[in-house]
């Protein structure tokens, strides 16, 4: 008998305040219920403040999902920012505790930022390290730094290819279209990304090329590493 | 299909139609959306005439939500009150008022206005409390934390408590329904755990937005409405204990009495609008049970599957719908053939346990674990609690990394 | 008009109390005119009082129930302390809930009346004592007044917490030896009427009810602007004569004493609330 296949993916994003990251969670989650598998996101339940530790979740699969709060063990971990390992700007330490065998961490970096001891550890468990510029990827597409989430989502959803470009397009949509509380902080945020983009149309159509191109990226990046999709598709799951 | 001769229209200009059409026949359409969200969503449809609102993480989101109802014209009258128990008097006066009346609350904010919960269910108005738990200071706490549930537990308003966006909107729907029967007539506090579902982003199926209940009738309530278009009642607004001292304490007794009553007569309407007081998941064989309400619930759930697919282990999750009332009865059905009864709960004193040992005394003779329990923000994954079982039943625990 | 609600179905009219069918046939409904002359002639709305013999509040009452413009579309809010006493025997919808929280209640009430019927007058009285307005429900006083509710606060000042047994409240004058103040008030009366003022009042009065006919007026008035206009407030002096240790019959003499030092009437209105009482005094309500 084959590994039994993944049947649901936790996925855990420590970011720094203003990032997008809640915003990054949601738009994961609404793409991913576009495709028809189940899904949940939330963000970190406290306080939370510009620069300082900030922390969204996710959790997508092909069963009904119950669980909600922190992924204290997740299969994925989405650094969005290099002070979450260089400054210990996470709520676990290290970031990655709590690390589920066979899984993934993208890093928001241009540099390798972990140890020796770091490399073994994961090594251990098998879970591969996928080292992305999604700052400066964003900024050469974008224009502004203020997209890196969406190169995040972009990388996660091109590694591991639960849905396409389409599914994404449609998250990143009914995000920016449809009139979306998340907080106070975010609202004021997209007035800022409003002004800095003029239109918002234009902001949607350069948060999906910026995603789309990340996409590509990290496809490529999942291919070389002979990595699988992550989970069956909902239809095929149907089917049984 | 409706058996209305006539079509009626709320002042919102939405279809009205009956409860059991709105819950349970009207198409749905999935949507994608937090716990915050789908409040207003219910509300929408719940033909609501007032709401007051007041600032606290976090339900501040739903009442933001429901003030844009009031814009729209879905709700009638709508303010932001000076502080909880300012707000908790204001939505007070307008129950009074006669109007179908639905306010938010969040941990130090229920504490703030608990003078007036007593006080709404003794005057017998079917106020909805939407009540989105967080810690109870100090020290201060902005995190998910189901303490202050315990507090409201003998308030004399009844208490509901939903596992999930899902099931908040059906609660807000139903809970206007059953809390306005004039033979219950009580306020109803609809509980989620803050966060875990008014911050959580999920699925949700949702009728159509133009249609609605039927709007709120006050003279059909068992007291009359401060309207001054009846002739003046003289009970509990008119307390005795300001005529007669022996008249008083007869009269204030009988009084307390007969809100627990109407508590109790709520259950035939609460078992057929949330579909029975509780809910069982999983292998109805197992002797390892959960019972659980809320959050604790879910995360139960979660754990259950995990417990069988990866341990091999037989477990089952019994899910209170409904704390006041209690589903006593019910849960010691359920309860039959379970050897290990465990309560995971979200506060640090197990409210849910002693109201399960209190319902189980002297009727059922099975071992009631406390456990497990995480207060003041935590979460409670699966694992752990997978673990805790494990570490109880004497078996290894490997499936944790 | 909704005074028929006190219309007796004929039927059952011989089983009623005198004072029930005495209020639909001898109490004053639909005259806005009716005031503190009619006292000795038509049947009042409040059946008793249940204060102390001689209790100065018993009188507020009267005359304020007497001069109530439209009392078939009144609504009555009050909170705990003496005046709770009395509510039971008000013939209007009345009600207590907690103690300080009037103004919010009444706050609601105003609110969802208006939304219910928008094409009728309904006014909303709050009557409380001194510590219910000023001590433990300044808060809520006053952010009724931020709010402009249009809402109309009496409060009857007795200078002490009464109901309980005498202890100092905000508003017993400086150095006078109640309960809780053993060694004398160390700090000032609250200076209620000016903060009234400068939290939005559109119309403030202080005074005694020494003269039912003045009181009729200032009702009047008070609830008039309130309709239109935005909140009201009413500031009695209705002295505990058990607590300061005076007569029965000492009440009205203690108010006439005062009437010339420390309640000397006092009145303002903003220009909104000037024409309103303009208005109706050429309407011939006032």
């Amino acid at each position: 008998m084959s590994q039994p296949k993944r049947r649901r993916i936790n996925v855990r994003m420590p970011a720094i305040g203003g990032q997008g990251a809640v915003t990054a969670a949601h738009i994961m989650a609404t793409a991913a219920d576009h495709a028809g598998y189940y899904a949940v996101s939330n963000p970190f339940f406290g306080a939370e403040k510009r620069m300082a530790p900030a922390e969204s979740y996710v959790r997508i699969g092909i069963d009904p999902i119950y669980d909600r709060g922190e992924v204290v063990y997740p299969d994925v971990i989405m650094v969005f920012h290099s002070q979450v390992i260089t400054m210990g700007k996470s709520y676990t330490m290290p970031f990655y505790s709590g690390i589920k065998k066979n899984g993934l961490i993208i890093i928001n970096t241009e540099e390798d930022l972990l140890t020796d001891r770091d490399h073994e550890y994961l090594e251990s468990l098998n879970v591969k390290v996928f080292n992305f510029p999604a700052t400066k990827f964003a900024m050469e597409i974008a224009g502004t730094e203020l997209a890196t989430n969406m190169a995040m989502l972009g990388a996660f959803f091109g590694a591991t290819q639960i849905v396409g470009m389409d599914s994404i397009e449609e998250g990143i949509k009914a995000r920016f279209l449809k009139k979306f509380v998340a907080s106070g902080g975010t609202m004021s945020l997209d007035s800022a990304i409003e002004r800095k983009f003029k239109k918002k149309l234009e902001l949607i159509e350069k948060n999906i090329n910026t995603a789309k191109a990340a996409y590509e990226v990290a496809q490529e990046w999942a291919r070389d590493q002979g990595m699988e999709v992550w989970l069956p598709k909902p239809q095929e799951v149907a089917k049984v | 299909m409706q058996k209305t001769e006539h079509v009626q229209y709320n002042r919102a200009g939405q279809r009205v139609v009956s409860p059991d059409y709105l819950l349970f026949e009207a198409p749905r359409e999935k949507q994608f959306m937090t716990g915050s969200e789908v409040v207003k969503e219910a509300v929408k449809r719940a033909s609501v005439d007032a709401s007051v609102s007041y600032p606290i993480t976090p339900q501040s989101e739903a009442a933001h939500l429901i003030g844009e109802l009031w814009v729209e014209g879905y709700v009638g009258v709508y303010f932001r009150g000076e502080s909880e128990f300012g707000v908790m008097s204001e939505i007070a006066g307008c129950a009074m008022a006669g109007a179908r009346s639905i306010t938010t609350t969040s941990g130090p904010g229920t504490l703030r206005a608990m003078e007036n919960f007593p006080m709404w269910a003794g005057s017998r108005l079917p106020i909805q409390l939407v009540l989105m738990a967080r810690g109870v200071n100090s020290p201060l706490s902005i995190q998910p934390d189901n303490l202050e549930m315990s507090f409201l537990l003998d308030t004399g308003c009844m208490i509901w408590h939903a596992e999930n966006a899902q099931e908040l909107f059906d609660m807000i729907l139903a809970g206007f329904v059953v809390a306005e029967q004039p033979d219950v007539h009580v306020p109803l506090i609809t509980a989620i755990d803050g966060f875990f579902i008014s911050h959580t982003r999920e699925a949700v199926m949702l009728p159509p937005d133009d249609i609605a209940l039927p709007p709120y009738n006050p003279y059909k309530s068992p007291m009359v409405p401060l309207d001054m278009e009846m002739a003046p009642g003289r009970f509990l607004r008119d307390p005795y204990v300001m005529k007669s001292n022996y008249i008083s304490y007869a009269a204030h007794t009988s009084w307390q009495f007969e809100v627990r009553a109407a508590i109790e007569r709520s259950r035939p309407y609460a078992k057929h609008y949330l579909r029975g007081l509780i809910e069982e998941f999983g292998d109805p064989e197992a002797e390892i049970v959960f019972v659980a309400s809320g959050t604790a619930a879910a995360q139960a759930k979660e754990a259950t599957l995990m417990l069988l697919h990866e341990e091999g282990v037989k477990a089952r999750v019994v899910r209170l719908k409904t704390i006041r009332p209690f589903p006593t009865q019910e849960l010691i059905e359920a309860l039959r053939g379970a050897k290990y009864v465990f309560v995971p709960e979200f506060n640090v004193i197990g409210w849910l346990e002693r109201e399960v040992r209190r319902a189980l005394y002297g009727n059922l003779d099975v071992p009631v674990i406390g456990s497990p329990r995480v207060a003041g923000g935590m979460t409670m994954p699966p694992e752990f609690i997978v673990k805790e079982i494990l570490q109880f039943l004497g078996k290894e625990v490997k499936h944790v990394v | 008009m909704s005074y028929k609600i006190f219309k007796i179905n004929e039927d059952l009219k011989e089983f009623m109390p005198p004072e029930v069918i005495d209020l639909e046939e001898k109490a004053t409904w639909g005259n806005p005119k009716r005031g503190v002359m009619d006292l000795p002639y038509a049947k009042e709305l409040i059946e008793e009082h249940s204060l102390c013999a001689g209790c100065p509040e018993s009188a507020a009452f009267r005359y304020i129930l007497a001069s109530l413009p439209n009392p078939e579309d009144t609504i009555i809010v009050n909170s705990t302390g003496c005046t709770s006493l009395v509510f039971p025997h008000i013939a209007l919808h009345t009600v207590h809930s907690l103690f300080g929280n009037q103004n919010a209640v009444a706050s609601g009430i105003k609110r969802v009346l208006e939304w219910r019927f928008p094409d009728k007058v309904k006014d909303v009285v709050v009557l409380a004592g001194d510590g219910a307005t000023v001590d433990i429900g300044l808060d809520m006083t006053l952010q009724s007044f931020f709010r402009q509710e249009k809402i109309t606060t009496i409060c009857f000042d007795n200078e002490v917490y009464a109901n309980t047994g005498g202890q100092e409240s905000g508003m017993t004058v400086k150095g006078h030896v109640f309960k809780m103040a053993p060694k004398g008030k160390q700090w000032d009366k609250v200076p209620m009427w000016q903060i009234a003022i400068d939290s939005g009042c559109h119309y403030v009065v202080r005074m005694t009810v020494s003269s039912p006919k003045k009181v009729e007026k200032v009702i009047k008035q008070a609830i008039y602007v309130a309709r239109e206009v935005g909140p009201t407030y009413i500031h009695l002096y209705t002295p505990c004569i058990l607590e300061i240790g005076l007569n029965s019959d000492d009440g009205l003499e203690e108010m006439r004493r005062t009437d010339k030092e420390r309640f000397k009437f006092f009145e303002y209105m903003t220009d909104e609330a000037k024409e309103v009482i303009q208005r109706k005094k050429e309407e011939g309500l006032l």
